[in-house]
């Protein structure tokens, strides 16, 4: 797993805390020689304890719903308040809520709900329920964080329960309801969508799904109301009563539903102008291509609905299919979840504007590039949208291709090609370097050309590249 | 526990306080509270109700939970 560094020298040697790892006292994660690790501390001994003894830590990570962890005997990053230190199980990509489709957004919010019905059978209760303890391994949303349990007193309130609105039910009632874009509310506000916000940019209508009327217009009412007071936080309430809360936040969830413009999925997504050999052959290439270059990881970038990115899955490769377009990443999960496909991750991001550091000192959540290199880089009928569209010159698309991955694969489209003359239409051709030659020119700058193939029926042609040394 | 018992113990009473590292908020505690309480007396209903459908269908009562886990 990777994650970013807290920069600050105040650990041993070799030793350094992560930068999303600070607001829990319970404890945090550092790595050591490149390793991660969790340290647990004193103070969350009885808590642990718990997790592990009453059998919650067994039952979750049987079902898939927790991070499996290895107590180790290694020097713990603070020693004097260290009760012992774990070794979770290595995930291979970190991703974002706001790079999540709807339907990814929704499985974490239940696996979030399940895991604290769970917890409550167990006397215990998730003390935190933020979306990015959530993390998609094998195709399934695990939760990351082995501290967020707490001992459970009876009585006491869900304390994550402002927490799980904004991070979940906000967003998602927002995208099903408003718009799908506004998921990128999620990049502004760390700690999820404010529910103020939320309630005034849902249609009047949602005041009559009773879950969103209580948890969203209702909870944002009523903290504007107490704002500025102090209320009697020992007042509680039964276990009963709590599991009424969540049960309440999963009929919520579970009533909301997105598909892009109100439509049936059907033939959506059939926009390219390959013939069925052209396009047999590109995939044969691909096929062809990785087998020679033998990738464990490979970013798809420009994926769509991951028709390629399945070339790279079915080897065994771990693929993440990244889309601009929601609709199309959406697709691509629920098909993904219905073929049980375990190797595939796709996520919503714009290249033009790939997700940045934010967050506390800019190290809580990662950029793109920081989650880089990769071994391999598919970037399939993508170059006309960043360099025409987007008017990158071939040169910074080169360096910012060489930032991303040891191996590129990568199609050329000219021109003449009739998906860039539907983008030259309406706009003066300012690309003379636009070329096969320019092309080929301004990628050497940056990578050695190992293979280049020119695709059946089609004026398009496959590259395979790698990465110079620097 | 019967539902009377149940419902009878859902009312709110007053517990000691708690050590959570996550703010609550003011707002969000009472209405919680409100909410919880008022939710929690269908959670019980539906729950008998689940139970009561789960013995005409001769299906284990405690079968939807584990299964969905």
């Amino acid at each position: 797993m990777i994650a970013p560094k807290d920069q600050s020298r105040d650990r041993p040697a070799g030793i350094q805390t992560l930068g999303a790892s600070f607001r829990d006292p319970s404890g945090f994660l550092f790595t050591a020689e490149g390793v991660l690790y969790r340290q647990v501390n004193q103070a969350y001994q009885e808590n642990y304890t718990q997790l592990m003894d009453s059998g919650l830590y067994d039952k979750l990570v049987k079902s898939g719903l927790l991070v499996p962890h290895q107590e180790v005997d290694i020097e713990p990053a603070v020693p004097g308040k260290a009760f012992k230190v774990i070794q979770p199980k290595h995930l291979d990509f970190i991703s974002y809520p706001y790079e999540w489709s709807f339907s990814q957004l929704k499985d974490a919010a239940l696996t979030t709900l399940k895991i604290q019905k769970i917890a409550l059978k167990f006397g215990m209760s998730l003390k935190d329920s933020s979306a990015y303890n959530i993390q998609f391994h094998q195709g399934k949303p695990v939760l990351i964080d082995t501290l967020s349990f707490e001992v459970y007193e009876e009585g006491k309130p869900w304390i994550a329960y402002r927490q799980f609105c904004q991070h979940f039910l906000a967003p998602l009632s927002l995208m099903a309801y408003t718009d799908v874009r506004l998921e990128q509310l999620m990049r502004v506000y760390i700690d999820g969508v404010p529910l103020d916000l939320a309630s005034r940019l849902l249609p009047a209508r949602t005041r009559l799904v009773i879950p969103l009327l209580l948890h969203i217009h209702m909870h944002a009412s009523s903290q504007k109301r107490y704002a500025s007071k102090t209320v009697d936080t020992s007042r509680q309430v039964n276990r009963t009563a709590v599991l009424g809360l969540v049960d309440n936040l999963e009929t919520g969830i579970r009533g909301l539903h997105w598909t892009p413009g109100g439509t049936e999925w059907g033939d959506y997504y059939e926009d390219h102008n390959y013939s069925p050999a052209g396009l047999e052959h590109k995939k044969q290439l691909v096929g062809e291509f990785l087998e020679q270059i033998q990738p464990d990881t490979v970013w798809d970038l420009g994926a769509n609905t991951g028709f390629f990115s399945q070339v790279a899955c079915e080897r065994g490769i771990l693929t993440v299919a990244f889309d601009i377009d929601p609709a199309a990443v959406e697709k691509n999960y629920l098909d993904c979840v219905k073929r049980g496909e375990k190797n595939m991750l796709p996520l919503v991001l714009d290249l033009t504007n790939p997700s940045p550091d934010i967050g506390w000192n800019n190290q809580e959540r990662m950029s793109l590039i920081e989650r880089a290199p990769v071994d391999a880089l598919m970037a399939l009928a993508l170059i006309h949208h960043m360099a025409i569209s987007n008017n990158v010159p071939l040169s910074r698309l080169a360096s910012f291709f060489h930032q991303l991955g040891k191996w590129l694969v990568i199609e050329f489209v000219p021109k003449s090609d009739s998906q860039v003359q539907r983008l030259l239409a309406t706009r003066e051709d300012i690309f003379p370097d636009y070329t096969v030659e320019g092309f080929e020119s301004a990628f050497a700058e940056q990578f050695d050309l190992v293979r280049v193939e020119p695709i059946q029926d089609s004026e398009r042609r496959l590259y395979l590249m790698q990465r110079q040394k620097n | 526990m019967n539902i009377l018992t149940s419902l009878a113990t859902i009312l709110i009473y007053p517990l000691k306080n708690g050590h959570a590292y996550l703010d609550p908020g003011s707002g969000s505690f009472i209405l919680q509270l409100l909410i919880a309480s008022l939710v929690g007396g269908f959670f019980i209903v539906k729950t008998y109700w689940k139970k009561i459908l789960a013995f005409f269908r001769g299906q284990p009562s405690e079968a939807e939970d584990d299964q969905a886990e």
